[in-house]
């Protein structure tokens, strides 16, 4: 690393191991970047964000590289009298979310840097986009590289607040507006009780570290530090019934961003949670089967969700939350086996949560690409006004087919890998455990994985046939075409991604097993040997993989060599006896789901609005009559909560009159309550 | 590879018993066992006719349904000897592989921009998926009942157990029967002899393939009967030498297709609203076996 030496050199106030070098130097290249963005033209922008994210990516690469070899590295920040020292490292666990959330920010942007072309008319302020999306990737390395608790919030912040502005891109639109404060407000409620949390950490250790949660006394209130900090980060990983942002969220922001946001600022929340069951000490059991029902719960409704909705990035939404839902199952039953000591079930939980994770983020920013192809072509997000899309755009729709049969567990992709490792942990726990209550939750486990992975089937059959299939259901303004290379070309780098785990598969399983021995050293012991056939087991899942390929191209071979003299005649589609079919009457994606969203309706509920018609009228007249459906949780736990807040807090609201000197009188009183309170020794 | 062999060779019979058992049973004289192997060789000499709405999806559909029906009995024992394929937890590739053919044929219907088909896709779609669950409940109790984690090392050691483990394999074939009834789209749920395409499933996706793509998906029809009969006769064949378990192996396999004749002879179609319903009493009589393999094990306490 000879750019970090020449660094070390020039900075005496640096401390000196490496990787507190590496996050000065990524403040750095940010800094300049950020100078850059301002001075350099509207069209050069997109470019020089893409050698900022590339070289902090390069930057937060090489020790996450060392990391993951066995090298964890840790140091301290020194920002002089200010904060103090700050604790930072780059283990493996860092490592592998550093590793993902560079991959997905630099396909972000490149892709981003032609989706944007088409918001050139809107003259909006594209460098703030851009500089932004820089300081957005940085704080993310941040968050993954601070052990001290107030480095970790400062960039949570920082993350939080950089992504609300990318979110909310598109500000004139009032819809966008709102989903950008839904997004604020629940991101703020994750930040308070994060910071609830270290305080209280604090308060019981002296000491803001990740580390201090080692130390924390045997006793109720200790578990209530695990729960709120779980809490805080769950509202970032949208868990049920913190997954409300979501859906809001990623319809109104640019699809890039919605791609890297659902691929990895929700997996941060994953990231947070891993980071805080590493140090638990005790009621492993209590937390995994807290985790393993609310995943579950959440993987079903997401996917259930997902299947009856019309608007595809929020189907896309949903299909986030099942993801977290079987992630955070992984986590569950990972906890589970280390409190039943097995280990087995311990790694198998945790590998494949982890795995997991990074075919996720692949798939998923993969599909939000595809789909901000499609809206930026066609200006609509309705799946209903859409159709036979694959003619028009088919590199666009082959990417979007593999994504789909990725993230449905299908073989030979790579969500079938994770998956897999998923279910051979639950399996291996089934076998493992000992008492009824356990099995049974294991086998209802099984169960709504089978449950989740059929509803996928369901939702992205829908979405990929009636958005891609059969013909245009309305006239478009303009007529679709294929999106430039620009952006096709992180799509193909994320499928050969996505290939790569799907063929070798052990290769990924291993460093995912390094991360969990790493991280959870104290509480997974004796592994030698009993990892081998895990890993020989999935060095056959790729090798089964390509098999499978094999007999997929030699069965189409046969069938090309029959059929290539035969006669093919074309015609239209039958259509039982009508000889000119109606495009509007092709089978539509509400009717796809129909008789699924009657037996689901207890999750998502639908809801029919149609006018009434009045009895004294002779000649017919236009009529409307529309569905839709509403996500009950949100309907009926989130939103009454917080109207009642509103209304409470809405007594408070004359603090808030728009009064500079009123606001002036508040400082005044607050320097005055500090002055007293440490006049008599109250604060210290 | 002895079991592909035996699959192969059974698919060829398969419907054609079936259709045979309804033909007698209804008091025909029907048509011989081997009538529909030659109606699939007749289709696979044909040409084609092709919707001018459709895509690829439509070309490689069939291709990839056989291919992935294919895949799974390449993972099926024969008793203790392994399939082609085996390892650790290959019971989850095989319901996945299947749902591999399954996406592409609910997509290639909903290629034809058709309004009917469609509808076939939807329906196929649910059932599949609330079939699911029993599947992996049913093989979920028996790793758990053998202590093993896949399909040969489950099968080899299902006999060293009492004499319960035949009643749980009495209720494990009733259930995989359903299974295969539902995933072939057959009597109680799906008529394959209706002629409105209301009122069909598989039938009437498939409504716009014809010539040799026709024939294939027949034919992954009779595959997918043989391999889940194959599955069946597993849970009794056991260590059982191959003089032995070949002939059972038959004999089971014939006993299924009858029943499905039978079934379909004496049962009327049932309500397309009330299917569901009917689906999910596989999940619970899993469960009954789940808990039966409990109770056997001693873990009720």
């Amino acid at each position: 690393m000879p750019n970090l030496v020449l660094v070390k050199d020039d900075y005496f106030w640096l401390a000196d191991m490496v990787t507190s070098q590496v996050i000065v130097l990524i403040t750095l290249v940010l800094g300049l970047g950020i100078v850059g963005l301002i001075l350099v033209k509207e069209r050069y922008r997109p470019l020089l964000t893409f050698i900022i994210v590339l070289a902090n990516a390069l930057i937060s690469s090489i020790p996450s590289f060392q990391a993951l070899a066995g090298d964890s590295q840790s140091g301290v920040l020194s920002i002089g009298h200010f904060a103090g020292e700050l604790s930072i490292r780059i283990d493996s666990l860092s490592a592998w979310f550093i590793l993902i959330v560079n991959f997905t920010s630099i396909t972000g942007v490149i892709y981003g840097s032609g989706y944007l072309k088409s918001y050139s008319h809107l003259k909006v302020n594209s460098e703030l986009h851009w500089i932004f999306y820089s300081v957005f990737h940085a704080s993310m390395i941040w968050v993954c590289m601070f052990e001290h608790g107030v480095g970790f919030l400062i960039s949570w912040e920082i993350m939080s607040l950089s992504s609300l502005m990318l979110v909310i891109f598109d500000f004139q639109n009032k819809t966008t507006l709102k989903a950008g404060i839904n997004y604020m407000v629940q991101m703020h409620l994750s930040v308070a009780l994060l910071t609830l949390g270290f305080i209280w950490l604090n308060y019981k250790t002296g000491s803001f570290n990740f580390e201090a949660l080692d130390h924390l006394p045997f006793d109720t209130s200790s578990v209530w530090v695990f729960i709120i900090l779980l809490t805080g980060f769950a509202i970032k990983a949208g868990f049920i019934p913190f997954h409300t942002w979501l859906p809001h969220t990623h319809p109104a922001a640019p699809s890039h961003i919605s791609g890297v946001m659902s691929g990895v600022i929700v997996k941060l929340g994953i990231y947070g949670i891993f980071r805080i069951i590493i140090h638990l000490q005790h009621d492993w059991l209590l937390f995994g089967q807290i985790l393993l029902i609310f995943s579950l719960v959440t993987s079903i409704y997401g996917i259930a969700n997902a299947a009856v909705k019309y608007d595809f990035k929020q189907m896309l939404a949903y299909c986030t939350i099942e993801n977290i839902g079987i992630i955070g199952i992984g986590l569950g039953i990972g906890l589970i086996g280390v409190g039943n000591k097995n280990n087995m079930m311990a790694i198998l939980g945790f590998s494949g949560a982890l795995l997991h994770t990074l075919n996720h983020s692949l798939f998923k920013s993969l599909l939000f690409f595809c789909a901000g192809s499609v809206y930026q072509q066609t200006h609509t997000r309705n799946i209903e006004h859409l159709g036979g899309l694959i003619k028009k755009m088919p590199i666009t729709a082959v990417m979007f087919l593999i994504g789909s049969m990725a993230i449905a567990g299908i073989p030979p992709f790579n969500g079938f890998v994770s998956e897999f490792i998923i279910y051979n942990g639950l399996f291996k726990g089934l076998l493992g455990t000992q008492g009824i209550s356990q099995s049974i939750l294991i086998i209802l486990t099984i169960t709504g994985l089978a449950i989740a992975g059929g509803l996928s089937l369901i939702t992205f059959t829908k979405s990929f046939g009636i958005i891609f299939l059969g013909n245009s259901r309305k006239v478009l303004e303009h007529e679709p075409e294929e999106t430039s290379f620009i952006m096709l070309l992180p799509q193909f780098l994320i499928v050969a991604a996505m290939f790569s785990v799907a063929l070798a598969p052990a290769f990924f399983f291993d460093y995912a097993i390094k991360v969990v021995t790493g991280a959870f050293s104290l509480q997974i012991s004796n592994l030698s040997g009993s990892v081998i056939p895990v890993i020989d087991n999935l060095t056959n899942i790729g090798m089964v993989a390509l098999i499978f390929m094999g007999i997929l191209i030699s069965v189409y071979g046969v069938r090309w060599f029959f059929v290539r003299y035969r006669s093919r005649a074309f015609s239209e589609t039958w259509g039982c006896g009508y000889g000119s079919p109606i495009k509007k009457a092709q089978y539509s994606g509400q009717s796809f789901t129909r008789s699924f969203g009657l037996l689901f309706s207890f999750l998502a509920k639908e809801k029919k609005c149609a006018e009434k018609i009045p009895k004294q009228s002779i000649y017919p007249v236009p009529y409307t009559f529309s569905t839709s459906y509403i996500d009950t949780v949100e309907r009926y736990l989130v939103i009454p909560i917080t109207k009642r807040l509103t209304f409470m807090l809405n007594y408070f609201q004359f603090i808030q009159n728009g009064q500079i000197q009123s606001y002036v009188v508040y400082g005044i009183f607050f320097i005055i309550l500090i002055f007293l309170g440490t006049a008599f020794n109250l604060i210290h | 590879m002895i079991s592909l062999l035996l699959i192969l060779v059974m698919s060829l019979f398969f419907s054609g018993i079936i259709i045979r058992t309804k033909s007698i049973l209804s008091g025909r004289k029907g048509p011989g066992i081997l009538q529909p192997m030659l109606d699939i060789l007749r289709l696979w000499k044909k040409g084609s006719v092709v919707s001018t709405t459709t895509s690829f999806i439509f070309q490689i559909a069939p291709t990839a349904y056989l291919a992935s029906v294919i895949m799974a009995v390449l993972m099926i024992p024969h008793g203790d000897k392994p399939g082609f394929i085996s390892f650790d937890g290959d019971f989850i590739m095989f319901a996945y592989v299947l749902a591999f053919g399954k996406f592409l044929m609910i997509i290639s219907a909903l290629d034809t921009g058709s309004s009917f088909e469609g509808m076939g896709a939807s329906r196929e779609a649910l059932f599949s998926m609330l079939v699911e669950p029993a599947f992996f409940i049913l093989l979920g109790s028996f790793a758990l009942f053998t202590g093993q984690n896949s399909f040969r090392d489950i099968f080899s050691s299902l006999h060293y157990g009492s004499q319960i483990s035949y009643l749980l394999g009495g209720l494990a074939s009733f259930v995989l029967v359903m299974i295969a009834m539902i995933e072939n789209s057959r009597m109680p749920l799906d008529d394959p002899k209706t002629h409105l395409e209301l009122t069909m499933v598989h039938e009437v996706m498939i409504l716009d393939n014809s010539g040799f793509d026709l024939g294939l998906i027949n034919y992954t029809t009779n595959l997918k009967f043989a391999m889940y009969g194959a599955l069946i006769s597993n849970f009794f064949i056991g260590l059982l030498p191959l003089e032995f378990s070949i002939p059972m192996f038959l004999a089971i396999q014939i006993g299924f297709a009858i029943t499905v004749g039978i079934i379909e002879s004496f049962m009327a179609r049932f309500r397309m609203g009330h299917n569901p319903q009917f689906v999910f009493i596989l999940t619970s009589v899993s469960l009954l076996i789940f808990f039966g393999v409990l109770l056997v094990l001693g873990k009720f306490v």
